[in-house]
Parts: C-alpha cells; structure tokens; sequence
C-alpha cells in the first residue's frame, strides 16, 4: 500500500539529534525543540505516524552456532523472554562489565535487605551476577553489542557445598537497529533497545531499577503487536522449506460474550501452500523479469503478501466455521521456530533464524522511543 | 602525657612549654596573655577575668571538696555564661580546664553545660578538646556530654579544616558503643568526599552487622554513598526515620536567650543538619512511571572523561541552598537521572545554565517516556485511573516550563502525537498549557502537527474548549513573538535567524509560521463565532488574540501586519456588549498605530506591508465611522450590503442609523440615561436630539468618561472633528 514510504515512514529518528551533536553552544530553546532544522523537511513524519517496515528481507538461516558462544546460545534459545523496550543507555560501556556485576549484586543484596548498607566491592553471599558480551550477536556495524545479565543465587536452605544456581536471565540488544536512529545519538549513549528477562519478578524489577539509576535509561513493556505477530507467521511460514515449522497454530480473542477463544493449528504444509500461492500471485503479473531481479524480490516480503497470506487463512477458517476471525485479536502465534504472544513474551526456538526475529523485535522496540 | 606534663608546671609560669604545645595553640594562649592584659588595664581586675585566670592557672590535683574559691569562680563564671555568652577566650579556658580534667571529673559536666557562646567557638580549643578525650580518662557520660556540646554548637565553630585534618582521630571513636551516635553525627557534618575511604566504609558495615540497623549509622553510611556510590550502596527504607537525634537539649534554651539577647549574631545552630528526607512515599502502583526519580549521585565515574575526574565536582544531592550553588557552580556534577532534576527547584535553578546536550537529551528521554506511557502507550485506560498523579506531573512539568520560560522538546514531540488522539477534556488546562508553550514551528509543517488536529477538536468540543483553545493560541503567539523579539535585537532584522538559534529559520520563514498562525486563528474564530451565536465569551477570548496581533510590529518588532477577517470584525462590531465594541475599537487603534509607525520606517528598513493590507485596514476602519459615527450603515461601498427591498422589509425605521453610537444595541442604554440626565423634564424621549452638535459632544464625553477607552483612542485618533461635531467626518485615510 505504501511501499514506497516506508524507507521514511519507519524511522524513529528525530534528526534534530544529529544536528545537536554539531553545535556546542546554543540557544535553549534549538535544544529543546524537537523539529530540528534538518528535520524539518523530509524526517518529520516519524512524529506522528511512524509504523513497520512495509517490507522486509526473507529471513536466511544464519549460522549463528559458529559465531555465538554455545553455552550462552543455549540459554537464549530454550527460554521464554518477556520483552521490554529500554531508551539509550547514557556512559554504558562494555568494558566496566565486571565492575557492573559488582555493583549490581550490591544493588540487590542493599534492596533486599532494606536499611543495611552493602560494600560494593565485597563478595556478595546471597547473589551474585554475571554480566556477559554475547560476542558474534550483531548484524550490522551500528548495533552494540549484546549483553546478557544473570543471576545466580543459592537456594535458602541450600548445603554449604552446594553450587549457586541461575535464578534469574536476562539481556539487552540490538539487530539492525535503524543506523540512521542510531547514528543520531550522542557518543555518550548506547543503543540496546530491546530487553528481554526471565526469572523472578521481583528480580526483575531490581535489575531495571539498577540500570535505570546507573544509565539514566527508561523500561517500559513492549507488546508484539498484532501486525508483528503477522509478520512473525509470515516469516516464520517463509523458512518451511530449509527447516519444517511442523505447524502454525494462532490463538485469536474473539469479541463475544462470553469471550471467545479459538486455537487454529494449520498443517505446515497446506500453510506453505497457502504461502506460495501469495508469494506467487504477488509475482505472477511480473513474471520473467531479469533473474537477478528476481533473486532481489524474492528475498523480500511485502506487507501486502502479509496481508493476503492471513486473508487466506481467515477466509478458509470463516468457511469451515462460519466465523470471521478479522473481527477479533491474534493473540499467539506459535510454530517448530517459536512462538509469540501480544503480551510480549516471545521463544525462539531455533537458533537459525534468531536474527530475523530479533531484528523485527528491535524495530518494534525502537518504534517505542519517545525522542 | 605531655600536656599533663604542662598542667603539672607552676601555675603562674607560661602554660606551654615551647616543646609540649602545638603551635596553634600555644599562639593563642600567648595572644590570650596579651589580651589579658590588656584587659587587666581597662578593666581593672573585672571578677570575672579574675575567675577565669583562676580557671587557666589552678593547679592539677586541686580539691573541689571545701573549695570556696571554686565555687566562687564557678558560679562567676555561670553567671556570664547565661547572660551574656562565653567570650572565645573563656571558651577555650574553661573547655581545657573541665577536659584536663585539673580538678578531677566532678566539675566537668558543671563547666561543659555552661559552655554557652557568645559568638563564636574557637577551633583550636575543640580540636585539643578531643585530644584529651583520646587520653582516656574522662566518664563516658561526660564524653557524650562533650560530643553533644561541640554538636550543638558545630556552626559556631569558627573553622572546620582542623576538625577535618583529625577526621580519622573522630573515626575511631566509633567503636565505642555509646559515642557511637554521636560520633556518627558528627562525622556526618564532617564528611568530605576524601573523607570516604573503603576502610571506613569496612569499620561502619562492621559496626552495622553489631549493632544492626541504626539510623546513625545509615545516615551516616548513606552519605558515604552520595560521595562515593561505587565503594557503598544502601536502601532505605521509608519507614526509617533517617534524622539525626536532636541532641541539644542541655544547651537549647539557654543559647536562644544569649543568642536573642545579642541579635543573633551567630548562625543559629539549634536545627541538626541532618539528611532531608521529605519525600513522601508514593503508593505502590502499577505504572510507577510517573513518580520523579531521587537526585542521586553517579556511580561509574571511572568511566566519565578526565576533566572532569580531575576537578573537584560536587554532587548536587549536597547542595541545599541557593548560595551553596551559585559557589559551585562550575564545579557541579549532574545527578545519575536527570529527571531528578524536575524535582527540585534548587535543580531547576542550576538546569537552566545546563549546556550540556547529552545531559537535556537523558532529560528528555525520561520526560519522553514518562508521557507515552502515561498517555499514548497505556491501553487499560490507564490515564483516567490515576488522572490525580497525571495532574500533579504535568502541573509539575508546567511549572517547571514556566521557569525555564521554554518547552521541552519531548513534551513537544508527544504532543503532536497526542493531540490526534486527544478528546479535548482529559487534563484539557494542562495539556492547552504544555500546547501554548511549543516552540515556532515552521509552516511547512504547523497544518500537519497542528492545525489539522485542533481544527477537530475545536469543532467538536465546547464553547469552553473553544475559549481554552484561544487563550491556548494567544499564549503561543505571545512567546513566538516574545522570543523573536528577544533574538532579533541580537541582529539586524535581515540577518536569518540561525546565527543565534539553531532554530534554522529566516525571517521571513518565521513570518510565514506566525502568519499562518494569525491566519488559522482568524478561521477558527469565524467559524467558531457562527457555531455559537457570537458568544460574548468566545468574543472576548478572540479579542484578546487580536490584541496581539495588532501590535506586532511596535510591541515585538515583527513588520508583519495581519488584518482580522471579516467573520471576527463584523460579531465585534455588531455586539451587545459594548465591552467588545470598545475593545474592537481599542485594536484599530492600536492598527492604526502601527500601520502608521511601519510606513515611516519602511523606507529604511527593508521590509513592505503589503497595499492590501493598509486597503483592508481603511476598509474597516470607514465601515467603523460610518457605521458607529455618521449613521451611514449599509452605503455602497461598505462590506455589508443588503438588497434595499430586504432593508425595507425589515421595517427597521432608519435602518441605517441603527449601528450608530446611539442606537447600536451596546449603547442604547447609555443613550437613554445620558438622555434622561440631559434633558430630565422631558416626557418623550427623542434619542435623535442627542445627534445635535453640542449633545452630541457631551454624549461622547459622558461615554468615555465611562471607561471606554478604546472608543475615545479611536474616536481621537480617526476622526477630526472639524466645525460641528454632530456633522462629523469620516477621516481616516492614511494609505
């Protein structure tokens, strides 16, 4: 519908970022004005209707296992992550890691235990953290690279000998965050907008509050929206061939009364077939182009492919059924690659097309920026 | 031992032998002798010098017991102390002798509760004060006494560097059990940022898992992490109390007597320094997005850049006045969020010299995410729920904009986006107060981020929305202006504004933005002056924007003349009230003025009031004389201009006389009582008679003498009123 837009429409960017790194001094009120003079032209409608790549590349399998340290791969992949969109983090470096772990497991064992004071720099009984680089995790030369937080602790009536175990997982990235978003921040700042946890709540929200005092940085809940939960399906759908999703099954909200819940499990196969068909009829008119060309098309997929594809799977439900599932929510979306949920909790379940899905993720995130 | 030594010595010989005495003190013992003397001149052996010279040289061992001479002096002593205050001599005098312990333990307490100074303490004696608490033999209870003295009278104590260079010597009383609160208090008022070492740090957290959670301790501890939040962290909990114990009392009431006696002199000291701890506790809530962030201060500074690190910065959670600030003022270092910032109005104060970009964009990341959450990205209706805190951020947030007299650029960005989805009645006076202070837009965009989105609201909210909306865009307009104004001083009115601002706008370009303004104003107020019947209201809310807009040109140096439409002239002039016709009167007055001023400096500075303008202006201003003054309403020529078969059909008698001074619907009422005053035997009233020369001229001197201002302005300054003023003649041309 809007492909052309969409190398603009998508941009969280407000340029006026980049425009403030050139000047030192000047008056206030440039500063506090959020249309720079340079985005006054052409970057502005990111302001108020800023939305999804229409379109996107194909997801390609990636060898990921060679890159990526097997251990922290592992962890990535087998976990259910609850998503959070964070804002820049400001003097973030990857080096202080170690004394991050430090001063987190104070921060902790201070919050714990409410009115005793903690040494940073002693050993801490109860918990200790870890902060890791996910080395091999990045795409583009923009992203920073990924941080992955843990928390181990002993249980409370653990032997004296017995190993501190993971309670708590959680880490900060960024796959091919918008360069030019990324790009407008301040040496100080480092992106890593998109957060993912798992563990216990309360850790949880120790962890946030702990980078939000150290980084002057913000969490707030991140959704997959309907749209990306689309998208997730499609291009889920889309790797059939290299590696069998086994099936694609979708729960949907329906808006009656009592509420309506419905599990639609489709064979993967009959959802390839489906899929070809709308890839197909999206090039059939253009068909014998040059093939170059068409290695080009074929390795992206637009918006209204997306489209079509659930129209396909709806339209087949409504037949069977007599129910029009546009009229509700997806709320879950879910096959052998991963599975998804509007409330922001996503598995990947393998590796091979991790990036894909993080990138899309790191949109979303990004989209959340407030500046 | 050495100073028992000197004690031990002859009374009457010098105090100090050269090797025994610091020098400090000795120096002030000599300069005590000069002064002594000196005194002994004058004051011919004034008792109390005498006493006090029985306190510095009694001999060590002397008994208390039977000691009339004691007591005498004592109570000598005693006497001054409560009426007038010890003198700094006296303090250092009778502090050595009850910490010497000279006549034993009994007397001390007796001296150290009648340390009372006049004006200030001298370092010097508490500094040897605490070296005799270091030799060990006075009671605890009189240590503690001691403690809570040098406490109570800690701001006036004349220097602090000394106590400071000892700050290890306090240290170590820490460990006893029962100085421990006191020693930890005092400590707290001593605490540099050098003062915090990763051994103290060790000793206190010792102390904690002894003792466990004491407030002295905590508080003490917690200011450690404000200097050094890398080497300590604690979090307190609200519900202890972090205030140091008010451990005055002995010393209180008689203070504030001496103290009142002398004017107050000194600095009073009765309140603790104490951490300020009046937050309150927000509830616990879902969304906590809202609650401002602590001043606290940086934990990685290893990572920061070398100047920094190497000058001596201060925390600004240390600062607690105004002129606390202003001496630190260059060496100030921003808190760990910046948002903390908003929450106090010291903050507030330094965040208006902030030049520093990452620190206002961290600022406004915060700012940013605070109101998408609250506003745009909570879908349970999350505003609505606790539109209570809403209110208090964005009054927060408000008022903090006032101060800096400017928007912030993430406020801005999320009102853009808000106003789509906005119904014009949640937190409608602060959103229209966050709307008024956005800053130029340029008008390329203002349709798109503004106009489109108000134009929606406006014409599907209230007559009180609609008012609000106006007052909004009045404000707006006046800070375009004011802002312009300000900048263009700077330059000559040619040069773009871009050499001051990087706000990248011309002249002409910011021209373009206001007038567009001017103009959707002028489009919203026609419609919106139909919509509800001419409200008077409303009227008088437009009114006000024209108010500025007719004075662009003199008050805020813009050559930039918008004349008001037809759909916001003609409800003013034909209005009930003769508030908004004095008022319509007043702003082409003040056209007038600026037309004229404008056309006279045109020549010299390159600018040009479009002809159309001066065509419009005259337009207006004939129809204002014919209709008000010469009873010509609907002459040819004129806007209004109805077929003569419907006039006649009106059977309005003398149609077009009724719009004139007279008979307008504003002022009839005055017509008919200046009527009655004038002609009071009359039966019949024939407000036509007023239209006669001289009742014509004291009806307008009766008017203006009514308030109507605006009217006598434009009266003065359009019409000359030649021979006979009932004949008055329209003269206003000035094209």
């Amino acid at each position: 519908m809007e492909k052309h837009h969409n190398s603009v429409t998508r941009t969280p960017l407000n340029s006026v970022v980049v425009q403030r790194r050139s000047k030192s001094k000047s008056y206030r009120l440039s500063y506090r004005s959020c249309l720079g003079a340079a985005s006054r032209l052409g970057l502005t409608p990111a302001l108020t209707a800023r939305r999804l790549n229409t379109s996107r590349r194909a997801p390609k399998p990636h060898n990921i296992t060679e890159k990526v340290d097997a251990e922290q791969l592992t962890l990535l992949v087998k976990t259910e992550w609850q998503l959070s969109y964070v804002t820049p983090l400001y003097q973030f470096r990857h080096t202080q890691l170690k004394s991050y772990s430090r001063q987190l497991s104070a921060f902790i064992a201070a919050e714990k235990q409410q009115g005793m004071a903690v040494e940073v720099e002693g050993p801490q009984k109860t918990f200790r953290v870890s902060f890791s680089l996910v080395q091999g995790l990045t795409e583009s030369d923009d992203d920073a690279e990924t941080v992955l937080v843990q928390i181990y602790s002993k249980p409370l009536f653990a032997r004296q000998d017995e190993p501190q175990k993971p309670v708590w997982s959680g880490w900060l990235t960024c796959i091919n965050g918008n360069p030019e978003y990324l790009g407008s921040l301040p040496k100080d700042f480092i992106c890593l907008p998109l957060f993912g946890s798992s563990g216990a709540e309360g850790l949880t929200t120790l962890v946030k509050s702990w980078f939000q005092q150290s980084f002057d940085c913000c969490f707030g809940p991140l959704e997959i929206s309907h749209t990306s939960l689309q998208w997730l399906m499609a291009l889920w759908t889309n790797c059939h061939n290299e590696y069998s999703i086994q099936h694609l099954k979708m729960i949907w909200t329906l808006p009656a009364v009592p509420p309506l819940q419905v599990t639609y499990t489709v064979n993967s196969e009959d959802a390839w077939e489906l899929w070809g068909s709308v890839r197909k009829g999206n090039r059939g008119g253009g068909g014998g182009g040059g093939g170059g060309e068409e290695a080009e098309e074929e390795s992206s997929i637009d918006i209204e492919e997306v489209r079509r594809f659930m129209q396909g799977l709806q339209s087949h439900f409504y037949r069977h059924f007599r129910l029009d599932l546009s009229a509700g929510s997806l709320n879950q979306v879910s096959t052998a690659l991963g599975s998804a949920k509007y409330s922001g909790r996503i598995k990947i379940s393998n590796s091979r097309y991790m990036i894909t899905t993080l990138t899309l993720l790191t949109e979303c995130a990004l989209l959340k920026m407030p500046i | 031992m050495a100073a028992k030594l000197n004690l031990s010595g002859p009374p009457d010989s010098d105090t100090s032998s050269p090797n025994d005495q610091s020098v400090s003190s000795r120096s002030s013992n000599r300069s005590l002798r000069v002064a002594d003397k000196a005194r002994r001149k004058n004051e011919a052996e004034d008792p109390f010098v005498l006493a006090l010279k029985y306190f510095s040289d009694v001999e060590a061992g002397t008994p208390v017991y039977g000691n009339d001479d004691v007591e005498r002096n004592m109570v000598l002593v005693e006497k001054v102390a409560y009426s007038k205050g010890l003198s700094p001599e006296a303090i250092s005098i009778m502090l050595e002798f009850a910490m010497s312990l000279r006549m034993g333990t009994i007397l001390c307490p007796r001296v150290l509760k009648c340390l009372i100074p006049a004006a200030v303490v001298p370092q010097e004696a508490v500094v040897r004060a605490f070296v005799w608490l270091g030799v060990g033999k006075i009671p605890v209870s009189t240590q503690i006494l001691f403690i809570k003295w040098v406490l109570t009278v800690f701001d006036m104590i004349d220097a602090k560097d000394q106590l400071r260079a000892i700050y290890g010597f306090i240290f170590s009383f820490v460990t006893e059990e029962n100085l421990c609160p006191f020693i930890c208090h005092l400590l707290y008022l001593l605490t540099r940022k050098e003062s915090v070492r990763v051994f103290r740090v060790r000793k206190l957290l010792e102390l904690q898992s002894k003792l466990g959670r004491q407030p002295f301790l905590l508080n003490l501890l917690s200011l450690y992490k404000v200097f050094c939040p890398d080497l300590v962290t604690l979090s307190i909990p609200s519900r202890i109390k972090s205030v140091f114990r008010n451990h005055n009392m002995p010393w209180r009431s008689a203070l504030i007597a001496v103290q009142k006696r002398d004017g107050s002199q000194a600095a009073s000291s009765i309140s603790p320094a104490s951490t300020i701890k009046d937050k309150t506790n927000p509830r616990k809530r879902k969304h906590c997005h809202l609650v401002l962030p602590a001043l606290c201060s940086v934990v990685n500074k290893e990572a920061q850049t070398e100047p920094s690190s190497s000058r001596k910065v201060v925390p600004l959670v240390q600062l607690h006045s105004f002129a606390q600030l202003l001496e630190n003022m260059h060496r100030i270092e921003l808190p760990a969020q910046m948002g903390s910032l908003l929450g106090s109005s010291l903050a507030l104060q330094y965040l208006d010299c902030v030049q520093d970009e990452s620190a206002l964009l961290r600022l406004n990341f915060w700012l940013g995410y605070a109101l998408h959450e609250e506003f745009l990205f909570c879908g349970d209706g999350g505003a609505s729920q606790n539109s209570e805190e809403a209110l208090q951020f964005l009054n927060k947030l408000l008022s903090t904009q006032h101060f800096l007299q400017e928007g912030f650029s993430s406020s801005e960005a999320f009102l853009y986006k808000f106003l789509n989805v906005w119904d014009g009645s949640l937190l409608r006076p602060q959103i229209l107060g966050l709307l008024s202070n956005i800053p130029v837009i340029p008008s390329s965009q203002i349709r798109r981020l503004l106009f489109e989105p108000l134009m929606q609201l406006f014409f599907t909210s209230s007559l009180f929305f609609k008012c609000g909306l106006m007052e909004c865009l009045n404000n707006m307009l006046l800070k375009w202006l004011t802002w312009h104004s300000v900048y263009a001083l700077e330059d000559d009115l040619d040069i773009s504004l871009n050499s001051h601002t990087s706000i990248n706008m011309t002249l002409s370009g910011f021209k373009d933005s206001v007038m567009e303004l001017v103009d959707f104003v002028g489009r919203l107020a026609s419609v919106g002056l139909q919509l509800e019947g001419c409200h008077s209201l409303l009227l008088s809310f437009i009114l006000d924007f024209y108010e500025t807009v007719c004075d662009t040109f003199l008050k805020y140096g813009l050559p930039l003349v918008v004349i008001p439409p037809t759909g916001v002239f003609y409800p003013a002039l034909f209005a009930s009230d003769p508030v908004s016709v004095d008022r319509l009167a007043y702003i082409m007055y003040r056209y007038k003025v600026n037309l004229t001023s404008a056309k006279s400096q045109e020549t010299e500075q390159a600018f040009h009031i479009s002809r159309q303008t001066f065509r419009e202006f005259n337009h207006y201003a004939v129809v204002m004389v014919n209709c008000l003054w010469n009873s010509k309403m609907f002459q040819p020529g004129m806007g209004i201009q109805p077929g003569e078969e419907l006039l006649l059909k009106s059977n309005v008698p003398q149609y077009w006389m009724s719009f004139d001074l007279i008979h307008h619907p504003a002022f009839m009422s005055y017509a008919v009582d200046f009527h009655q005053k004038c002609w009071p035997g009359r039966k019949d009233m024939d407000l036509n008679s007023i239209k006669h020369s001289k009742p014509w001229s004291w009806y307008l001197e009766y008017l203006f003498s009514q308030g109507y201002d605006g009217l006598k302005q434009f009266v003065q300054s359009n019409i000359s009123r030649q021979k006979a003023a009932g004949d008055g003649q329209g003269n206003s041309l000035s094209t």
